[in-house]
């Protein structure tokens, strides 16, 4: 079914707000997954657990669910279809993929998040930091943006055949 | 109903694409079989960030 262009436009717009704010929200993640290792600070790395954990559950994982459900209203409302191109299919992939990892990902911030609050300062030291799945996450993310601004060519089997089927019942 | 036109083919970007995916995949199977960075089982599961153990003796 496709949308009214009104619509459209309002899904468009709350799509890109919240992949945007996704990939801003896990850059402050990361800053504060840096901090956690590079800090000489108890306070700091505590906080930086704290609030890691926090951004990751109220923000991070909010904002994911909310591109991933708005990527699909979106392709789905319009001439875009979701299987139709290549480019869309395999940004709906890396999404999903993201997403499913920061699900697995978040309870052990959680741990460590726990272990931080109640940890002497001396032994914070041994938490590490949390930059891997922060920095590959981040990765994937401007991989998928870059997907979306170029849209490179290339069409599915599938999209090539309902463009054509598309194009006979229009001019018969 | 007119046939339907040849299908042009995979594009070279959607292969090159898939072998990088299939490289990443393969690494991250490797890492976690070696025990390495990215599994989600938490302190003392054996994988991912996990506290010292004095850490988690506070947690007792």
């Amino acid at each position: 079914m496709i949308m009214a262009p009104g619509l459209r436009k309002f899904v468009l717009a709350a799509h890109l707000t919240f992949s945007i704010g996704w990939i801003g929200a896990v850059v402050a993640y990361l800053a504060l997954g840096v901090s956690s290792v590079t800090s000489q600070d108890a306070l700091t790395v505590r906080g930086a657990w704290v609030a890691m954990e926090l951004t990751g559950w109220y923000v991070i994982v909010p904002l994911a669910l909310a591109a991933l459900l708005t990527g699909l209203v979106i392709s789905m409302g319009t001439k875009w279809g979701l299987f139709r191109h290549y480019w869309i299919l395999i940004s709906l992939a890396l999404t999903i993929l993201a997403t499913v990892v920061l699900l697995l990902h978040m309870p052990t911030v959680s741990l460590m998040a726990d272990a931080a609050r109640e940890a002497d300062g001396a032994d914070l030291g041994g938490l590490g930091g949390d930059l891997l799945h922060p920095g590959v996450g981040l990765l994937v993310l401007l991989v998928i943006t870059a997907l979306n601004v170029y849209k490179p060519r290339g069409m599915t089997r599938y999209g090539w055949r309902k463009q054509h089927e598309e194009r006979t019942v229009s001019q018969p | 109903m007119a046939d339907l036109p040849p299908y042009p083919g995979t594009p070279r970007w959607v292969k090159v694409f898939g072998i990088i995916a299939i490289g990443l995949v393969l690494l991250v199977v490797i890492l976690l079989l070696t025990g390495g960075p990215g599994r989600h089982m938490g302190p003392g599961g054996g994988g991912g960030p996990t506290p010292s153990s004095s850490v988690t003796e506070h947690r007792l």
